[in-house]
């Protein structure tokens, strides 16, 4: 590459050693940065639990997180394991708190490493995508807190408040849609779309009216039960090949 | 705003008045600071990469336009978020959204994890039972849910970076079918779910997963390939058309 001839040559020592620095600096300030994020993001929902007078119970919110853990668990583990090798150590910090990582993080890393003509994996194509995520982000930021923050705000402030309580209503319907086609579009595997649909409808119209106690443990069985009769029903041809 | 938050919280938090609570002070504040949070950190970053990019074989310049790069794909996705995050502003107020569908999360989790989280409370999300205190609870496991996402990240990136992927070899079997298992099992699950409530709901769901499908069909070529980006956006606001006409035909209007 002709980067190299235009760059300051430096020694294989030095080159060394300044990589060891940026791999030290990003490791820390990525997680001090990210540890920050995280408390800032629980600190509102525990203001409103514990300091506006609202009568909620240390239960029901340990009965909410278990419900939640009980569906997202095995995703809060298997995201981070999947995007580790495309994203590499310094930019983890960054994507899962920027957020939206497959729609607009990863495709804005990899246009930039095109346009350099950086590798993924190398160390030109991180250095591209740790720059592209920061671009990336300084966007997000500006749009979100103009459009969202700023004009969002003013247009709740003026749509009638039918139309409001309408919206909110149905507004759960109108994103699991989409996203349930997003995610047939996206995983691509019809058997194991076709099993989740089965297991989903017999919790629902089966178990929950057999166990109405369970009511709030639904999500979480179907998606155990998912797992499992998937795993059960996986395709084994391969495996029979090799025995016969 | 009401200078006492005893004003805002009315009958011990079982007013419905979401947006009440959802846009207090404190919660701005909060929102405000994850913003700073992750502009500081992309400073630090790109600091840090122009300090040791002669080592790394990149030019100050690639850096820059990598920058720029990066920036102009995103606008596009950015406003994408916009549209799915005002359409949520009514259900969960300003500041929550700014946090847990523009940033951290996405509209995808952040509502399946309210809409659980409120069923555990024996409440719906978005209808009469939606209180003030179901709002608090709903919130709370949104944002507990997030910070496991961040905490699975802190531990494991150190791990994986030592181990490389090992991690990801133990089973590749597994690795095939749990993933897309989960998911395919949790969204399905909670649009089930919203069957029985009403035919209204079940003609939003209906109008949102046709919507998004053609926008997915559509945007196969090239050309149209932004629509896969909007889809989502599109796909709730004609949910929401729809409920409404469906809504207002329905009942007599006031």
């Amino acid at each position: 590459m002709s980067a190299t001839s235009i760059s300051t040559p430096i020694t294989a020592a030095e080159a060394e050693s300044d990589l060891a620095e940026f791999d030290r600096t990003t490791s820390r300030w990525g997680r001090l940065t990210m540890i920050a994020g995280l408390i800032l993001s629980v600190a509102g929902p525990l203001y409103l639990v514990f300091f506006t007078g609202l009568d909620i119970s240390a239960a029901q919110l340990w009965t909410a997180f278990a419900a939640v853990a009980a569906v997202f668990a095995i995703i809060w583990i298997v995201e981070p394991v999947t995007y580790f090798p495309i994203l590499g150590p310094a930019a983890m910090y960054q994507a899962f708190m920027i957020g939206n990582i497959s729609s607009k993080l990863l495709p804005s890393a990899l246009i930039a490493q095109t346009r350099i003509g950086a590798k993924p994996g190398t160390r030109r194509g991180d250095f591209a995508a740790v720059a592209a995520i920061c671009g990336a982000a300084a966007i997000h930021l500006v749009s979100l807190a103009l459009f969202v923050g700023i004009l969002g705000t003013w247009l709740i402030s003026i749509i009638p408040v039918e139309v409001i309580d309408v919206a909110r209503l149905y507004v759960l319907p109108s994103v699991l849609g989409a996203v349930i086609v997003q995610a047939i579009l996206t995983i691509k595997q019809l058997r194991i779309t076709i099993i989740a649909v089965v297991v989903a409808l017999l919790v629902q119209f089966v178990l929950l009216p057999l166990v109405p106690a369970i009511a709030f443990l639904t999500t979480g069985i179907a998606v155990i039960g998912t797992i499992i009769v998937s795993w059960l029903a996986r395709d084994r041809k391969p495996a029979v090949a090799v025995e016969n | 705003m009401s200078p006492t938050t005893s004003s805002i919280v009315s009958a011990a938090g079982e007013s419905t008045d979401i947006l009440a609570i959802a846009n207090m002070p404190v919660l701005w504040i909060c929102a405000a600071g994850v913003f700073a949070v992750i502009l500081i950190q992309s400073v630090i970053y790109m600091k840090a990469a122009r300090k040791a990019a002669p080592a790394a074989e990149i030019t100050g310049p690639e850096l820059k336009t990598a920058f720029r790069s990066g920036a102009i794909a995103a606008i596009g996705p950015s406003l994408a978020v916009v549209m799915v995050a005002i359409a949520l502003l009514a259900v969960f107020g300003t500041p929550a959204v700014l946090v847990r569908i523009g940033l951290i999360g996405s509209a995808a989790y952040e509502t399946g994890a309210a809409s659980i989280a409120a069923g555990s409370a024996g409440a719906e999300l978005g209808g009469p039972t939606y209180t003030q205190n179901v709002f608090a609870i709903a919130f709370f496991a949104m944002s507990m849910g997030g910070a496991m996402w961040m905490l699975a990240t802190l531990i494991l990136t150190p791990l994986m970076k030592r181990g490389g992927t090992k991690l990801a070899k133990v089973n590749p079997v597994a690795m095939s079918i749990v993933p897309g298992a989960a998911l395919l099992g949790a969204f399905i699950a909670l649009g089930v779910a919203e069957v029985p409530k009403s035919m209204i709901h079940v003609y939003a769901l209906l109008t949102s997963a046709a919507v998004m499908g053609l926008c997915a069909a559509i945007g196969r070529s090239r050309k149209r390939a932004w629509l896969r980006e909007w889809g989502l956006g599109f796909a709730i606001v004609a949910g929401l058309v729809v409920a409404y006409m469906a809504h207002t035909a329905g009942t007599p209007v006031a």
